[in-house]
Formats: structure tokens, C-alpha cells, sequence
């Protein structure tokens, strides 16, 4: 297991020993209004750890609060028509792997809810993965739709998460939280669901119907 | 292949297929030369064995708490019944693992623990070509493939320098132990001579089973057709790049289960009922890897055997649904109607069609099929979902 990371010690000592390697793994992200990904304006309630290197590439952004094998947050910011919502960096080299599923700007929330069990599959090479009670909601003040996520990677850890998305202008925005169902999900969700209620499109996203 | 993660043993990945050869000399158990194949009931007494088969009980320590070891009783029941027709005498030694994994693979350890990957389940069509599996596994473990890989490694490198670059990569990302096992478990991919020879073993044991010879290349040659269809780089792929192309040796299986002659028993039917339960599990794992071109193969395989089967036509129906090539949407419909003609289709069949119709700007028609859906599905609970669907 990795060590949580977060308001401890060992964040700072990881932080250091980062920055004289030459290359921070994570950046302070501190309670206060931000842009992510000049998309999405949200406001965390709590410290959080910004992965400047995210495992994964696409129109993502990926928070974490006690390390990525413990919780993740992936921010979705504009992923268009033609890609896939991310490919972990792993995968994304290797010639025998089939080509991912990728997003359509026609999708319905039906249709992003199958890829994106899709795309888990894949990326955490497992087949027990499953997202259930979808429905419409509001996200980042318009409509949107939102369902919870369960899989169980080659660890054989078993996460939890909720997905929120809308699409705008063809592309979809949203955010996914995830994180070992004992603990590490359960005791996040009031500030991820706080941190959804304060999100906002701006730019192309807001003025995008 | 998607995700194939290299196994112990990994006899029956396409790899180990390709250097399935040579002659078959009839080497029927009871008949071979004393101490060729490891006695039943067999312990290894002290040694390098021993340290082997402790490593390997302890990773089977691990696999029987694994979330993706599939518990449905009548799978694991049936299994084993197979593996006890081909062997009774080791039947006590040997246990079968099912690992949801929907890839085409089997592997064998040295202390008898044989996994057999989801994969392989759905693309098997009869017992037949099970038992070729299982009997192939079976070669690898009566020779003791495995303790001989492992001398002649150690033989040939620095052993410790070797794992601990296999610990280190796979020390990245989600590798759990289980998958740090897997790498170090690479280092003793079978040798293309044990794998001619454990082909030649499986291929007597099920014969003299009763089985019908010619299932053994019929797994062989389904699993090539399938690459056909693949959308990965082909030429990148390790199936062709390392081995010639495999006619030849496909042509060489062929004439062995020739040789060897005589008809025998496919046990289709008895393949398909008694891991019914399990199917649609296997079916939407296979749908979920999105390799659309070599799903349509397998289940239009199936199809053949099965034209009567809703789930399948179903399955059919979902690959080319969420494909979405120009024409699929036509092809889907009609597999669509093709289930619901079998009267055994599942209820997402009519919320797919829903979908498909919605798209397509048939409003009332969606609706109708939507309600089909939550009346076979009175719990769905999509229901709110589909709602909002038709209302905007």
C-alpha cells in the first residue's frame, strides 16, 4: 500500500525529494476556487495533490488525496468527439493492444456509461467492473447525468466510485472520484459531492450548448 | 492480445500453440516406461522440487481468496469431472482453477494447480476441445515441465538479477502480487519441445478418453481465425513476429489427430448446459473487451452451433451496436430481431433496440421497445434514465 500522502510528514518528505530530483509528481492544490483544465471551475474543500504526471493520458486532469492507489480524482475536461476518455500510459505504447473505444459527441448517457466500463476494463484489466444507477442530474449547472462505479483491479482491491458528466459543444466534461471501497471512498464523498455542487463550465464549455 | 498478462506455464496462449508439432508416437499412460511420467499422489521429497511447489502452493493460497477465481459450483463440478475422465488416477492431484479473464489461456503449475481463463471457456465449442486443454495441461504437469524450465534457467542466468527486474516492472502502476507472480511466473514459459510434447500427451489422454482426435485442431484453428479479426498491429503482434506463420504446424496437428484416428464423442450439449449459468457472464466480458472484429467471430461461431440461442444473437447484436460503422446499425437491428425470434432474448435486448431506434429518430418506436424492456425488467433501475431519454 502506498502511504497516505496527505497534511502528513511524508507528503512533505515525498514533495522534497521530488523537487530535488528534479520532478514533482504532485502540486499542492489548496481549498480555494480554481480552473481545471480551463473547463471546469471548482472549489475544494480540503488540501489536495495534483498529479503533474497523470497515469493516464486524455483530456484528464487527476487529483488524489492519500495517493493514487487509494483515491483518485480524474477530471474530464472536454473530451471530444474521436477519443477515448483516457488510455493509461501503459497500454498507450503498446502496438498489440486493439484500438480503445472512444467517445461520440451523439452519445447518450446510456452509451458513456457502457464506455466507460469499457474503458475500465481495459485500463484496469479486470472484467469486475460495473456502474449502476444512472440518472439525470444537474452537473456544473446544467443538465448532466451521474451514476456510482464499482471494480476490482489486479490488486484485488475493491473501489468505489460516482461518475458526473454533461457533454457540451459535442464534448464531454465531468469528473469521476474513485477509491478503495473500505474507507477511502466512503470518507470523501461529502467533500466530492460538496466540490460537484461548486463546479461551473467557463470558456468554450459555458458558451457551448 | 488485450491485456494478456503472461502466465506461469502459459501452455495454451497462442505462443504455446504455435510450437505444437511433430510426430505422435502412442504414449498412452499405463504403457510408457516407468518413471517417465510422475507418479499419482506424488510429493517432492527435498530439493530444488520442493522449493518450486512451495512457492507454487503459496501463490494457490493466494489464487483461492482471488476475487476473479469464478465460484458457480456447476462450472468448477464440471471441470473437474473432465479432468478426472482424462486422468482418474491423478484426479486427487491436480485442482482446476476458473479465472474470470476473458482471454483465450490455461496455464499449469508443477504442484497441480491448473487455472483455465474465462476466455477459453466461451471460445471452447464442445467437451472435446475442453478436454484437449485439459489434457495438454495435463502433459505439461505428468512431465514435469515446469521443474525442468526452472533448472535450465537457473542454469543459464543470473537468476536473482532476472527477478528482481521482473519485481521492479512490475512494481508500476496496479500490479498486486498475484501479477508481481505473473511476471516472475514469464521466466518459465514453456519450451517449444514441451509443448509438442504435452500437445502429443493431451491429444492420447483424450482420445483414449473417447474423445473425438479432430477437436484438437479445431481449437487451434478457431483461435487463428479469431486474429484475423483483430485491430491490433498484426504484424507487431508476438503471435507472428516470433514464430513462423503456422500452417504448417496447424497441417502437422491435423495429421496427428488423423493418425491417431477414429471417431469420438464431441459432448456439445453437455458443454453448453452445464456451464449455462456462467455463459452470460462470459459473453458480456467478451462484449466489454470492445475488439469488435474478433468478438463478431466468436460469436458468430457459437451462433452456428447455437442458432437458437438468445443470448447469443443478443451478444451479436451489442458488438455491432457499439462498433457503429457505417451498416452496423442495420446488422444490429437484425440480430436484435433475431433474438427476440428465439423467445429467449434478454431484456436488454429490447432497451438496445430502444436505443438504436432512438438514435436513429424513431421516437415511438424506441418508446415502444423501452416499455418492452421495463415490463421483461419491472426493477430496471435505468427506468428514470430512459424517461429523460425519450423526453428530450
Amino acid at each position: 500500500m502506498t502511504p497516505p500522502i496527505r497534511g502528513t510528514g511524508t507528503a512533505v518528505i515525498l514533495l522534497l525529494l521530488a523537487a530535488l530530483a528534479g520532478c514533482a509528481p504532485f502540486s499542492l492544490v489548496t481549498p480555494e476556487r480554481r480552473t481545471v483544465g480551463g473547463a471546469i471551475s471548482v472549489e475544494p474543500g480540503m488540501r489536495w495533490n495534483r498529479m503533474e504526471m497523470a497515469p493516464y493520458q486524455g483530456r484528464v486532469e487527476v487529483w488524489t488525496l492519500d495517493g493514487p492507489l487509494l483515491n483518485s480524482l480524474v477530471f474530464f475536461t472536454g473530451v471530444p468527439d474521436g477519443e477515448p476518455l483516457f488510455v493509461s500510459r501503459a497500454l498507450a505504447s503498446d502496438p498489440k493492444q486493439e484500438k480503445p473505444p472512444v467517445f461520440r459527441s451523439a452519445m447518450n448517457p446510456l452509451e458513456i456509461e457502457e464506455l466507460f466500463t469499457a474503458t475500465i476494463a481495459r485500463n484496469f484489466r479486470t472484467a469486475i467492473v460495473s456502474a449502476t444507477n444512472l440518472r439525470p442530474a444537474e452537473v456544473a449547472g446544467t443538465p448532466g447525468f451521474r451514476f456510482e462505479t464499482r471494480f476490482v483491479g489486479r490488486d484485488e482491491v475493491e473501489r468505489a466510485g460516482v461518475f458526473v458528466g454533461t457533454v457540451r459543444g459535442g464534448k464531454l466534461y465531468g469528473a469521476w472520484f474513485q477509491g478503495a471501497r473500505l474507507h477511502y471512498y466512503e470518507r470523501y464523498v461529502p467533500e466530492v459531492e460538496k466540490m460537484a455542487a461548486s463546479a461551473r463550465l467557463v470558456g468554450e464549455a459555458a458558451s457551448a450548448r | 492480445m488485450t491485456f494478456s498478462r503472461r502466465r506461469f506455464g502459459c501452455a495454451l496462449c497462442a505462443m504455446g500453440w504455435l510450437a505444437l508439432a511433430g510426430e505422435t508416437s502412442a504414449q498412452n499412460l499405463q504403457g510408457a516406461e516407468p518413471g517417465r511420467y510422475l507418479a499419482p499422489g506424488y510429493q517432492p521429497a527435498e530439493g530444488d522440487e520442493k522449493g518450486l511447489w512451495a512457492l507454487m502452493d503459496r501463490h494457490e493460497r493466494e489464487l483461492k481468496g482471488s476475487r476473479f477465481v469464478v465460484r458457480d459450483p456447476a462450472a468448477n463440478a464440471y471441470l473437474r469431472e473432465v479432468l478426472c475422465r482424462l486422468a482418474e488416477r491423478y484426479c486427487a492431484d491436480v485442482r482446476v482453477y476458473v479465472v474470470r479473464t476473458p482471454l483465450f489461456n490455461a496455464s499449469m503449475a508443477p504442484n497441480g494447480m491448473m487455472e483455465v481463463w474465462t476466455g477459453l471457456l466461451l471460445r471452447c465449442r464442445d467437451e472435446a476441445q475442453l478436454a484437449t486443454i485439459i489434457g495438454h495441461e495435463l502433459g505439461h504437469y505428468l512431465r514435469r515441465h515446469t521443474l525442468e524450465r526452472w533448472r535450465d534457467v537457473r542454469a543459464k542466468a543470473d537468476f536473482g538479477i532476472f527477478l528482481g527486474m521482473g519485481l521492479a516492472l512490475a512494481g508500476a502502476g496496479w500490479a498486486g502480487s498475484l501479477a508481481q507472480f505473473a511476471l516472475l511466473a514469464s521466466a518459465f514459459a514453456f519450451s517449444r519441445d514441451q509443448e509438442r510434447e504435452a500437445d502429443e500427451i493431451g491429444l492420447n489422454l483424450m482420445a483414449d478418453a473417447g474423445y473425438a482426435p479432430a477437436a484438437t485442431a479445431e481449437v487451434w484453428e478457431q483461435l487463428l481465425a479469431e486474429y484475423q479479426g483483430s485491430s491490433a498491429a498484426r504484424d507487431q503482434s508476438f503471435l507472428f513476429a516470433t514464430h513462423p506463420l503456422p500452417e504448417e504446424r496447424l497441417d502437422t496437428l491435423r495429421k496427428s489427430a488423423v493418425a491417431r484416428g477414429g471417431d469420438g464423442e464431441r459432448g456439445r450439449a453437455r458443454y453448453r448446459e452445464r456451464l449455462a449459468a456462467l455463459r452470460p457472464t462470459l459473453v458480456a466480458d467478451e462484449i466489454g473487451l470492445r475488439q469488435y472484429g474478433r468478438s463478431l467471430i466468436v460469436f458468430e461461431k457459437l451462433l452456428a452451433d447455437a442458432p437458437d440461442d438468445g443470448g447469443l444473437w443478443f451478444a451479436k447484436g451489442e458488438v455491432l451496436r457499439l462498433r457503429g460503422d457505417a451498416g452496423d446499425v442495420e446488422l444490429a437491428l437484425a440480430a436484435y430481431a433475431q433474438a427476440v425470434a428465439t423467445g429467449g432474448a434478454p431484456p436488454e435486448t429490447w432497451r438496445s433496440i430502444g436505443l438504436v431506434e432512438l438514435k436513429a429518430g424513431a421516437r415511438d418506436r424506441a418508446e415502444k421497445a423501452f416499455d418492452a424492456y421495463l415490463e421483461a425488467k419491472p426493477g430496471a433501475a435505468d427506468r428514470e434514465m430512459l424517461k429523460a431519454l425519450l423526453s428530450q
